[in-house]
């Protein structure tokens, strides 16, 4: 590392201070996750007796929290309930944010610039604004899907069946989906943007029609944009815990930040924190697997632009 | 085998602009054509018209007899190559130029027999298996060619290939496209800017300006018999000398005469309409290769002399340019390199007026 402009001492002192200054954060990021990883194989008497110290039986205290939290507290249906709902939203948030997001990029006229500022200003309205009104909505929906499915599940003989969106999954992804549509747009947008029109009219002299042009050529140029909104919205929706604490009561469709938060609430004064840290690191895991396997697409995606070619 | 026939063709762009303004040519079967003119004259607009790329706004484009108005670009079997290459990253070379083959659900053993043999003949067999990024400018263009070419299309339009290459691969590449062109003998539309890029490779060249065509000719034709003063100024390099003066009649010859440039016109250009501009203000234009140093040429007319002073020299190699003035007007000469002058002395030059031209000032038509 040099800066431009300085020599000999100057040049060494600021690049001290740089480099200390990453160590102090590379600490700062990486101490916290790696005492929770070892404090997860620790058993709760040894967290005690010294909060920071370092796992006596290893092999034990590890099988016995991971195996307690996985099967004992329920941490197993949580995570799956977590893939369903993570995985089934990003899917669906592709499905429609994809297309929409070319269709806004490519498209020239006043109305296309409007709808982008429209889907621009769900980014601006605070979640927790729109809570009671949507729970008011999401009655309402209920009611008229209930109303409308009536006769088919008389024919069905489960006439006293009701179409309920709170507290299900459908409705918890419903949510997610169309919260994460703005930011996600907007970033797909502006990645469609940045690929020359030449293109696509070239994709047109090959023989392409639209959906072709689309298919083979625009969406595997967006990859790193799709990978970049990919993560970002992996690591927000694995780690929602606001909407799915409203929209989510029953047990069984808990995800896991809810089901870290009941264990940890229901355990009170017995605190059983070997348990509770191996929670934590099943929460983290995945999220820390994904943005390994696709780091190499993150930086390109940010970077998108800025260089050229 | 087909010709390419624009009729009428206006195109609107919103608010009113008009990019191409009442467009009627015929590109003959096999023939090299070449739209030139400066960037908003409207060549590329034609261009993309004829691709489908951009529609017309009233007016009617046939490709081999066929109106294609309404027809999309895929299927006018129409093949494009454009300034920026425009080839997909994601794709291995071969994969870009079978890609209009696999579309078009040709067998693979089809495919792989024509991207051979393009490749082998613009030399990119062994840059099959790799991805653009790893190519360099001149290797993109072939690729783009050669994208062109596997699909033996009826039409090739070429928009501004050559201007992202340097320009010692764009004389290279110039000449290749040449030799494509008489191989594969297809029509060909090839839109530059460059005035020696259309010269050296048209059969004929249009040459456009705010939308319309100003002249369809051969290279020579267009050299020798520029039709306006636009066409005259921009076709050449140095462009050609203008000078303002009148047309004076004495003892039966009409003389060209700026005051302190005074040459009699030949009997070619004495025509009868030169005869009716008699002391009326003209333009007077002559090419820096028709301007002499006396000691270069044997054959001096009659009052053909001129004495500017040179003010700067620039040797190009075999010759030389100068730039010279006289009292009124500056003029450029290009002058065999071995003829020395000095600068700042007066010298006299020769004006070849048996090439030179008149043109009205007012409608910038030429008159002979």
């Amino acid at each position: 590392m040099s800066f431009a402009g300085q020599t000999g001492l100057a040049s060494r002192v600021g690049q001290g201070v740089v480099l200390s200054l990453l160590s102090v954060w590379l600490l700062a990021v990486t101490l916290p996750f790696v005492w929770v990883v070892l404090t997860s194989a620790r058993s709760t008497e040894e967290i005690f007796r010294s909060p920071f110290g370092l796992p006596e039986n290893f092999l034990d205290s590890l099988a016995t929290n991971y195996s307690k939290a996985w099967i004992k507290s329920g941490f197993s249906n949580f995570f799956l309930n977590s893939v369903v709902v993570v995985f089934t939203s990003l899917g669906l948030l592709g499905l429609v944010a994809c297309p929409a997001a070319y269709a806004l990029a490519r498209s020239r006229g006043r109305i296309y610039r409007y709808l982008l500022v429209y889907f621009l200003a769900g980014m601006m309205v605070p979640i927790q604004l729109l809570l009671v009104p949507l729970f008011f909505q999401y009655r309402d929906w209920s009611e008229t899907l209930t109303a409308f499915l009536k006769p088919l599940f008389v024919l069905m003989g489960n006439d006293h069946w009701v179409v309920s969106l709170a507290d299900s999954q459908p409705g918890l992804i419903l949510l997610y989906v169309s919260l994460s549509l703005p930011f996600t747009l907007f970033v797909l947008q502006s990645f469609f943007r940045s690929l020359p029109t030449e293109l696509y009219e070239a994709g047109l002299m090959d023989g392409c029609g639209e959906w072709r042009v689309f298919f083979s050529i625009m969406l595997p140029l967006a990859r790193p944009g799709l990978i970049t909104t990919g993560i970002f919205n992996f690591i927000g929706l694995w780690n929602e815990y606001f909407l799915a604490l409203v929209f989510i009561n029953s047990d069984q469709y808990k995800t896991l930040p809810l089901g870290l938060a009941a264990v940890s609430i229901q355990a009170n004064y017995r605190s059983d924190f070997g348990l509770l840290f191996a929670g934590l690191v099943i929460v983290m895991f995945p999220t820390l697997v994904v943005y390994v396997m696709l780091q190499r697409w993150l930086t390109q995606g940010i970077t998108v632009g800025a260089l050229k070619g | 085998m087909a010709d390419v026939v624009f009729k009428h063709v206006n195109k609107l762009f919103q608010g009113g602009v008009v990019a191409v303004d009442d467009f009627n040519l015929e590109v003959h079967d096999k023939e090299f054509l070449i739209l030139v003119g400066p960037s908003g004259c409207g060549k590329s607009t034609s261009l993309r018209m004829v691709a489908g790329l951009e529609e017309m706004t009233s007016g009617e484009i046939s490709i081999g007899g066929k109106v294609v108005n309404d027809v999309p670009p895929k299927d006018r079997d129409i093949a494009m190559v454009f300034q920026n290459y425009a080839l997909y990253p994601h794709m291995t070379v071969y994969k870009n130029m079978a890609f209009g083959l696999k579309l078009r659900k040709y067998p693979k053993a089809e495919i792989d027999k024509r991207v051979q043999e393009a490749a082998n003949i613009l030399g990119i067999q062994d840059l099959l298996d790799r991805k653009p990024k790893a190519l360099s400018g001149g290797q993109r263009q072939r690729v783009a060619v050669g994208r062109a070419i596997v699909r033996k299309p009826k039409v090739f339009l070429f928009d501004e290939p050559l201007s992202n290459l340097d320009a010692k691969l764009r004389v290279q590449m110039r000449t290749e496209i040449s030799k494509l062109h008489n191989r594969l003998e297809t029509t060909m539309i090839y839109v530059t800017h460059d005035q020696l890029e259309a010269m050296t490779m048209g059969d004929r060249i249009v040459v456009m300006k705010d939308g319309k065509i100003l002249q369809v000719d051969d290279p020579i034709t267009l050299y020798d018999h520029p039709r306006n003063l636009f066409v005259a100024g921009f076709i050449g390099s140095p462009p050609m000398n203008f000078i303002r003066g009148r047309l004076t009649s004495e003892g039966g010859n009409l003389f060209f005469d700026e005051g302190s440039i005074k040459v009699q016109l030949d009997e070619r250009l004495m025509t009868p309409q030169a005869q009716n501009y008699a002391s009326q203000p003209v333009i007077f234009g002559i090419r820096p290769e028709d301007i002499h140093d006396p000691a270069e040429t044997r054959d001096i007319r009659p009052n053909t002399l001129v004495k500017a002073k040179v003010e700067v020299i620039e040797p190009v190699g075999s010759e030389s340019i100068w730039y010279l003035s006289s009292s009124h007007s500056t003029f450029i000469a290009k002058v065999n390199s071995h003829v020395k002058a000095e600068v700042n002395r007066d010298k006299e030059m020769v004006f070849n007026v048996s090439k030179a031209h008149l043109f009205d000032p007012a409608t910038e038509q030429a008159i002979v």
